[in-house]
């Protein structure tokens, strides 16, 4: 008995982690509703996360947001911007250091992303989970 | 300020802003950054970059804080102090790096005036920024250490901006930028002239104006560039005057960053006739300064990056094979993260010529054209 309830455990374990690298093979992109499209290029969403512009081709302002870390953090790093959080990191440094611009917000939990992208005009980010469809706008990458 | 207190002041500082979990303090958009570095050399032969380097040496430490506001969406200022003691460069004292308003009308035209960095190349403006890179030291060839003071920065203006090019032509980045710059009163420039007997009252300083042009390819990671600048130089002392009329200095530049494999090179080439006018006439040094290298890192883990790169410079209106008129430098490199804010580094250098990073008063008794040398730092970043 015992050990068919060691067995149910590890097959419990072994399937929450799958689900868990399920979930983490790739994330949401959001906006804050005033957001006019519901969709973004690659090179677009690229060239907001590294620094290179701060608006849209329709000249809406962005204010890009991220995850101090983790798997989500890294998922998106890797997926849409091809870099790792070191490489990330010292792109934003570089702006910083040279007086060229602002380090990057970052947030210590997905909730309090969230919760910055559905209140502030321009915000973009991205979670693993969309807890309120309503309050934020999903945006699809054109790649 | 002596530069062991800035970084016993930032140490002191950094276990507070950890304990309020502000990785960088961030109070609306007042945003506190910094960082620091302890550099090591040990050299076969030569004393490089006027360290004792071949009894080994410690004399390299460095160290910056920036603080930086957003007044408005499109206006930001900040400033950032540095201080470095490399040798018998730099001091004590606290010098402004950069300082600046900066007004973005939008991503295809802003203005950034006061003490401004330069664009010039790949990594003009952050060569001073140890923790972006792999390298101890960058290619000496294009970004001496012991002339950076007066590379880096000038007090003036920049207009810049980027511009699309089209989904299957990419973006183009430019900047123009005009200004006065001074020799650093404790740099390698002013240590050269001293070396030929030349003293001043004050630094020779002049104009500086030039621009970048950067064209972000479709191709993803590839970036190729160029820059040029245009400076002159005059200074008076007792011994007579110095005067540098107005050259254009040239960079072209590549870079392609393709997920763990990352290549750079440089080519650059800077005519110059600097004149001196002494009680025994005038005297002309044309140089003809030519410089280059190809270079290539790959990221082996999330924490672990090696690389490689080969610096050479020559000056083309000498005896090119003379080992004083050409430097070549073979570098490998290592660099470890070991957290997002401390990092190490160790790397090997064989230096062939003696063009670059030597002084006469710490090899009084003259130099061996070739030398190897082993350079480590350690360093953190906020």
């Amino acid at each position: 008995m015992r050990k068919i309830s060691l067995n149910l455990l590890l097959l419990a374990v072994s399937l929450s982690v799958h689900c868990a690298i399920a979930r983490a093979q790739d994330v949401f992109i959001i906006a804050n509703k005033d957001f006019a499209d519901s969709q973004i290029t690659s090179a677009e969403l690229r060239s907001i996360f590294t620094g290179v512009r701060s608006r849209l081709s329709d000249g809406t302002r962005v204010i890009p947001v991220t995850l101090k870390g983790g798997p989500v953090h890294e998922v998106f790093l890797k997926n849409y911007l091809q870099q790792n959080p070191d490489e990330f990191r010292i792109c934003w440094r570089k702006a910083v250091f040279t007086g060229k611009g602002s380090m990057i917000r970052d947030f210590s939990t997905e909730a309090a992303l969230f919760e910055y992208v559905s209140t502030v005009p321009g915000a973009v980010g991205y979670v693993s989970r969309i807890t309120d469809p309503n309050s934020v706008k999903i945006l699809t990458v054109i790649r | 300020m002596t530069a062991r207190k800035v970084l016993f002041f930032v140490a002191c500082i950094w276990p507070s802003i950890a304990a309020l979990d502000l990785t960088a303090q961030d109070l609306e958009n007042l945003q506190i950054h910094g960082f620091a570095t302890q550099g090591f050399l040990y050299s076969s032969h030569n004393n490089y970059l006027t360290m004792k380097s071949s009894d080994s040496s410690l004399q390299w430490t460095e160290g910056a804080l920036s603080v930086s506001d957003a007044l408005s969406d499109k206006l930001r200022v900040g400033m950032q102090i540095h201080m470095y003691e490399m040798g018998q460069f730099g001091g004590p004292n606290v010098l402004i790096d950069w300082a600046s308003g900066d007004y973005r009308f939008d991503d295809r035209l802003g203005f950034r005036a006061g003490k401004v960095k330069v664009p010039f190349g790949l990594y003009n403006d952050s060569q001073d920024v140890d923790s972006l890179f792999l390298w101890v030291l960058l290619p000496q060839s294009l970004y001496p250490d012991d002339n950076r003071d007066y590379d880096l920065a000038e007090l003036g203006g920049q207009v810049y901006g980027g511009l699309d090019l089209g989904t299957k032509a990419g973006r183009v980045l430019y900047a123009g930028h005009l200004g006065n710059n001074t020799l650093d009163a404790k740099g390698g420039y002013m240590q050269n002239l001293a070396e030929m007997g030349l003293t001043f009252a004050s630094p020779p300083s002049g104009t500086v104006y030039g621009g970048d042009m950067r064209w972000l390819t479709p191709v993803r990671g590839l970036e190729v560039g160029a820059s040029a600048a245009n400076y002159t130089l005059d200074g008076t002392g007792p011994q007579g005057t110095f005067h540098l009329p107005g050259s254009i200095a040239l960079v072209y530049y590549i870079q392609w960053n393709r997920g763990k494999l990352h290549l750079a090179g440089e080519y650059y080439r800077d005519p110059i006739t600097p004149s001196f006018n002494t009680a025994d006439g005038i005297l002309l040094v044309p140089q003809d300064g030519r410089a280059w290298y190809p270079m290539i890192r790959y990221d082996l883990t999330k924490k672990l990056q090696v690389g490689s790169y080969y610096s050479y410079a020559v000056n083309k209106a000498a005896d090119t094979s003379v080992p004083e008129n050409y430097s070549k430098d073979w570098v490998v490199s290592g660099r470890y993260n070991f957290n997002s804010y401390f990092y190490g580094k160790l790397e090997g250098h064989f230096l062939h010529g003696t063009m670059l990073g030597y002084y006469q008063d710490t090899n009084p008794n003259g130099l061996q054209p070739n030398t190897s040398m082993l350079a480590a730092r350690l360093g953190f970043a906020f």
